[in-house]
């Protein structure tokens, strides 16, 4: 069980369905521990409200990252047929925008998807090489079908309270000291 | 109805080791299957490296047809490619159930008909090795791409296409891949697997992160997709030969290359459910829905052949009348023409009836006539209006060479190696979306 290293320290709990660890999540929530997170091997869109998580800012970043590709695409465009190199081309305009469109509006996707892709992996720390919960016995079963809770700034006397709240789970770990 | 999506609900781990059987007990055949078709391959390679050192001029391509197989194969190939993307970005977007099972199977297929498709430009330059000229750089030769043709369109909309069905794809995969590296049964394989699964720990905020940036992938890959057909149907459209600018070519292009797409789909799936004991993850109503989408796209094109037959025939333009109403349907190209029109019109019919639409074997006899439909229509429509244009003193005939058939042939195979090692090293059914998929209609049955 528990081993105590400082007065704080982190607990790890396995369940066996979403749902006990959906619950589990709510009631570890209430007892007011705010720095929780759950592990599990699918999307769990109600962890999201049990967690109370904030809004991922990462819609604005692509959309400002797929305009910065527009403006880009629109003005290299301009520079290169219109001002630094014209071309009379069966004495059509130089800067005949409609022709810029389609390469501004690939280029809009291309900058927006490559941020996204990024945005999602960097926002939650990846790739990195490894992760303290990957220590835990057992938990490599959380990618299959198990999954897990980790409470973070547990005190030692808080202890009974935070185990009943655990109370279905199929297993309990400390990862000691406080992080 | 939505339970016919997944024939039966398993306990997780039960559907992890199922979904897992492909990859970590790799079928006999594998082998044999991955060194025919590699043997292909090297021909392929074979054939690029002819035409790279001895040139293009053994292409059967000579002017007045400076554009015959290359273009003909590079346009088949990327319209393959549509359906994936449509089937896993359109579909995502209207929370399609259907989708889960075959999307990701059907974006690995798209990501190898781009990657076929691209081989064709790039050989088609003669010089390929200079592709860079038309990026925007700085040059020393003091020039700029011209941007104004839709050719230098075409180079920004295929890399583009190319590059984000990769990461949609990829991201799709990466928590599957820490499934696969918690699994695997050698440390060897668990160390591959885990420096490709990016050090996933499948934490909530992470899950979060990335239903909201796939569904963002997915938003920006389906009008993506529409472009970049469009796009392909301008290099034709903005030219003037006869036969080549109907204002309904974007469109038609693009519901053409869904169709193909989804004829390729079903030719790969058809056998691969069978030989990885799928049927209870790709139903009957998988198949179904997909040949609803045959036999609409199929109605789309064949309203695109009537509607540039009909401006054709309106326009009075003499050399545009003689290309849609005599060349084409009643001249050297009609064997051509008459194909495409029964693989691509007639034979779609069939779907009208269920019994057809959910008979594996048939929907896979009709998706090969469809590809090679598809395939026709666009020979015939790249060397028709070529080989018969203003002057008859200039109407040639088109041969294809051997290293053109072998260039055509090459693709097919390096595509289904390419198809074949994904089979062996990737879970071809997105696991977890499928727990996600089993939890959610658990959820609707339980109110």
């Amino acid at each position: 069980m528990v081993e105590m290293v400082e007065t704080l320290e982190t607990v790890a709990a396995e369940f066996t369905t979403p749902d006990a660890v959906v619950l589990a999540a709510r009631r570890v929530r209430a007892l007011g521990y705010g720095r929780v997170e759950a592990y599990t091997p699918f999307p769990l869109e109600e962890l999201d409200e049990a967690l109370a998580r904030p809004r991922p800012r990462l819609p604005l970043l692509v959309f400002l990252a797929g305009g910065g590709g527009a403006t880009l695409a629109l003005a290299i465009q301009w520079w290169t047929n219109a001002w630094d190199y014209p071309l009379d081309v069966g004495g059509r305009p130089h800067a005949s925008w409609p022709t810029y469109v389609p390469i501004v509006f690939e280029t809009a996707v291309l900058c927006a998807a490559a941020v996204a892709f990024a945005a999602v992996l960097l926002g939650s720390r990846l790739p990195r090489l490894h992760d303290e919960v990957f220590d835990l016995p057992g938990f490599e079963r959380s990618t299959i079908d198990r999954f897990w809770l980790r409470i973070e700034d547990v005190a030692r006397d808080e202890e009974p309270a935070l185990r009943a709240a655990l109370a279905g789970a199929v297993g309990l770990h400390g990862l000691g000291g406080a992080s | 109805m939505s339970a016919a999506v997944l024939a039966k609900v398993r306990p997780e781990g039960e559907l992890t080791d199922d979904l897992l059987r492909g990859v970590l007990a790799p079928p006999r055949w594998t082998v044999a299957a991955l060194a025919v078709t590699f043997a292909g391959t090297l021909g392929l390679f074979a054939a690029i490296a002819y035409t790279v050192t001895t040139g293009i001029g053994v292409w059967g391509n000579n002017v007045p047809n400076v554009w015959a197989f290359g273009i003909t194969n590079f346009v088949w190939w990327i319209g393959i490619g549509h359906a994936g993307t449509f089937i896993s970005a359109f579909l995502l977007l209207l929370e399609q159930k259907w989708r889960s099972s075959i999307n990701r199977f059907a974006e690995a297929m798209t990501l190898f008909a781009v990657a076929q498709a691209g081989l064709f430009p790039l050989l088609h330059m003669g010089r390929p090795w200079f592709f860079y000229w038309l990026m925007p750089y700085p040059a020393t030769m003091d020039m700029w791409p011209q941007f104004r043709s839709p050719l230098t369109w075409d180079v920004v909309a295929v890399a583009t296409y190319l590059l984000v069905s990769l990461l949609f794809w990829y991201l799709g995969l990466v928590p599957d891949l820490a499934t696969l590296r918690d699994r695997a049964p050698t440390l060897r394989r668990r160390r591959v697997y885990a420096v490709f699964a990016l050090g996933w720990s499948g934490s909530a905020a992470a899950w979060r992160r990335w239903r909201i940036g796939y569904g963002l992938l997915a938003g920006l890959a389906t009008p993506l997709v529409v472009s970049v057909h469009s796009i392909v149907a301008s290099d034709f459209a903005t030219a003037n030969l006869p036969g080549w600018h109907a204002t309904v070519f974007p469109p038609y292009f693009v519901a053409g290359a869904i169709l193909s797409g989804f004829a390729m789909v079903v030719t790969l799936l058809v056998p691969v459910r069978r030989l990885y004991r799928l049927e209870h993850v790709v139903t009957g109503r998988h198949l179904d829905n997909i040949a609803k989408m045959l036999l609409l796209t199929s109605w789309i094109v064949l309203y695109s052949y009537a509607a540039e037959t009909y401006a054709a025939w309106r326009s009075d333009d003499p050399f545009e009348r003689y290309v849609y109403l005599e060349a084409r349907p009643l001249g050297a190209f009609a064997p051509l023409y008459w194909t495409t029109i029964a693989c691509n019109c007639v034979a779609p019919q069939l779907l009208w009836s269920r019994r057809a639409r959910t008979s594996p074997w048939l929907l896979f006899a009709l998706s090969l006539a469809v590809q090679a439909g598809m395939w026709t229509e666009r020979y015939m429509l790249v060397v028709s209006s070529q080989s018969r244009d203003f002057l008859p003193s200039s109407w040639r005939t088109f041969t294809p060479t051997v290293v053109d058939l072998a260039l055509l042939g090459g693709t097919i195979s390096f595509f289904a190696f390419l198809f074949l090692l994904f089979l062996r090293y990737v879970p071809l059914v997105p696991i977890a979306e499928m727990k996600h998929l089993q939890h959610e209609l658990a959820r609707e049955r339980d109110g």
